[in-house]
């Protein structure tokens, strides 16, 4: 299993809340894909617990890591662009 | 016993008032105590699992039948009662011995710790509580609907009311009074979609009791026990008498699609540029040519008139990527506006350089002014790097108490001010603006901030600065006239906000503006102070 490793920015003015956190975790269940999100140097949690990515606090403007276990690279780029524009608010 | 004619007063949600029959909202049948199991672990598991399935259900149901405001609300708060971390973080109590209900409680205020000291978390996590509840509930038995009734017409009351409680408004439903909660609350957000007249953070309303007849007067912040037609307070109008108002309003902007909405108002000029957003989003600092390029769109752009420019406004609570600002524990008070002068002087000489450039090119009138400035020392020594990067005009946000005093100390060196009442408010009340618990507090009618407003445009006037007022308190038409009144030089106010404060400066006369003044500066708290202001206006618009 390959790992892709990229980063994204949260842009929506108020941050990293209930709303972008419940749809990255639709589409990753959907995907049916290891995802891993975190701030650096914090250690990343799996992005499949609106609470525990709420738990992040991330805000406007800061920028998080993120993991996708899959052999697809093609597929795994496509899941970290949608994630990031559910950041876009 | 209330008598007739008593006022409760709270906050006012919405413009149209109501007259109807209380009724008052019972108190849920009481949850169960902390318990532990007879020792089944499975067993519990299981019925954790059905009852947060039952909820999830119940809730769904709700929603059917609801608008798309709720819906939206309802999908997401489903999201997080079946989060899988939240369902693993219970099962572990229940390993631990908590019966089930205990266990999803215990991990919805494990949660809640993770989540606390955040605003944008906090009203959610009342919500998540609630839900908490419900599955505690089913699990126990117990119905927590709210029976309200479906016929006839009520005026609602209760201590606040979750998405789930407010899912379940009928027809009969046509005015709310809560006891808590702010004009944020999920309450007042559902109250307003719908135009149902609401009056929130209504203290007095424990009192009221069903079968009473009141009046909830949003307007007036108020609900009225037996009140009548003739006390609802209508929203006031102005009608301008002349073409010009008694001093200049100005618009507000932070981008250029901001600047361009703005000249299609009647605005004179720009009162506060927020320069933030231009960088909020960039991961390295941008070159003085694409800075320089940026402004002077926004400067070509902007409502003929001057161009008051900030400079950059961040802190660890607004963080600008390239900045690097590291994590503090009370952002507000911490290295933020102009005290980033300390690590990042070159990129605030950067920006006043890219500014000049701009200022050039498009030959618009700038001033510019720094964020958060709390000694003399620091006005003085922004005013130097900036006379020195262009020609501005030159001057300082009023936003912390301790540069109120200083301001004699600025004569001759600064050519205007600029207070920021939101941060002036939150820094003279020791009040967090993001705290929903203190709004009473931020309410700019405080006579405290009368107060120091008052003194910041006495010591301006006799120091020869010129004064304005760009806080959201300029926004509101009728606070507009007091600060007229005071002796302020002008006031910018949100673009959408513009046309009606030009309209309520049009209206009156400089004397009349002090009358107001006076008539504010009897009231002994902020209600008082706004009705009694009120008062003499609604006299002056009528002659």
């Amino acid at each position: 299993m390959t790992t892709t490793k990229s980063s994204v920015t949260v842009l929506d003015p108020i941050g990293l809340h209930a709303r972008p956190a419940g749809q990255i975790v639709k589409l990753v269940k959907e995907s049916g894909l290891e995802v891993r999100m975190g701030k650096a140097g914090q250690g990343l949690v799996k992005a499949n617990s609106p609470l525990r990515m709420m738990a992040m606090k991330a805000k406007t403007g800061e920028e998080l890591l993120i993991e996708v276990d899959s052999d697809d690279e093609a597929a795994a780029n496509d899941l970290i662009a949608q994630v990031q524009e559910f950041l876009k608010g | 016993m209330l008598s007739s004619g008593t006022i409760l007063s709270g906050m006012g949600v919405g413009l149209s008032a109501v007259t109807a029959e209380v009724f008052r909202v019972k108190p849920a049948g009481a949850i169960p105590e902390a318990a532990k199991h007879a020792g089944d672990n499975a067993a519990e598991t299981i019925r954790l699992k059905q009852a947060i399935e039952a909820v999830a259900a119940q809730m769904n149901e709700l929603a059917a039948a609801a608008d798309e405001t709720t819906v939206e609300i309802f999908e997401a708060l489903n999201m997080l009662l079946e989060d899988e971390d939240l369902f693993d973080t219970a099962v572990i109590q229940i390993e631990a011995g908590w019966d089930a209900g205990t266990s999803f409680i215990r991990a919805v205020e494990e949660f809640a710790e993770l989540l606390s000291g955040d605003a944008v978390f906090e009203e959610r996590l009342a919500d998540i509580r609630d839900l908490a509840k419900r599955v505690a509930a089913n699990i126990a038995g117990i119905s927590l609907g709210l029976d309200l009734p479906k016929t006839g017409k009520f005026v609602i009351v209760g201590e606040d009311f979750s998405p789930a409680d407010t899912a379940q408004f009928t027809d009969a439903v046509i005015g709310v009074v809560t006891i808590q909660g702010g004009p944020t609350s999920h309450t007042a957000i559902i109250c307003r979609s719908k135009s149902i007249p609401a009056v929130v953070s209504c203290t007095g309303a424990a009192d009221l009791v069903d079968g009473m007849q009141v009046l909830v007067d949003p307007v007036g912040d108020r609900v009225v026990v037996e009140g009548k037609e003739a006390d609802i307070t209508k929203p006031l109008t102005f009608v301008a008498k002349s073409k010009d108002p008694i001093i200049p309003v100005r618009a507000n902007i932070g981008s250029l699609e901001d600047a361009i909405a703005a000249s299609a108002s009647a605005a004179e000029g720009v009162g506060l540029f927020r320069t933030e957003l231009l960088y909020l989003s960039a991961k390295t600092q941008p070159t003085s040519a694409v800075q320089a390029a940026s402004y002077e769109e926004i400067l070509r752009a902007a409502p003929a008139g001057p161009i008051v420019v900030r400079t950059i406004d961040a802190g660890s609570d607004k963080p600008v990527p390239f900045l690097n600002m590291g994590h503090e524990e009370n952002p507000a008070l911490g290295v933020r506006g102009y005290r980033l002068i300390e690590d990042h002087r070159d990129f605030i000489i950067d920006q006043l350089e890219s500014l000049e450039l701009a200022r050039q090119a498009s030959g618009r009138e700038v001033w510019v002014m720094a964020p958060m400035i709390a000694t003399a020392s620091e006005a003085l020594e922004f005013a130097e790097l900036a006379r020195s990067a262009g020609n501005f005009k030159v001057g300082i946000m009023v936003e912390t108490p301790s540069i109120v005093y200083q301001i004699p100390a600025l004569q001759g060196k600064l050519d205007f001010i600029s207070v920021g009442t939101n941060d002036l408010s939150q820094y003279l009340f020791a009040a967090d603006r993001m705290n929903p618990a203190l709004g009473a507090m931020l309410n700019p009618w405080q006579p405290g901030l009368i107060g120091a407003l008052k003194q910041i445009s006495d010591a301006c006037a006799a120091a020869g600065i010129y004064s304005g007022v760009c806080g959201e308190s300029a926004s509101d038409p009728a606070f507009a006239v007091l600060l007229a009144g005071m002796g302020f030089d002008s006031v910018s106010s949100s673009r959408s906000q513009v046309g009606a404060v030009r309209q309520a400066l049009s209206a009156v006369s400089k004397e009349q503006a002090k009358e107001v003044l006076t008539a504010a500066l009897t009231g002994s708290n902020a209600e008082e102070a706004k009705s009694n202001a009120l008062g003499v206006l609604s006299a002056i618009s009528e002659n």
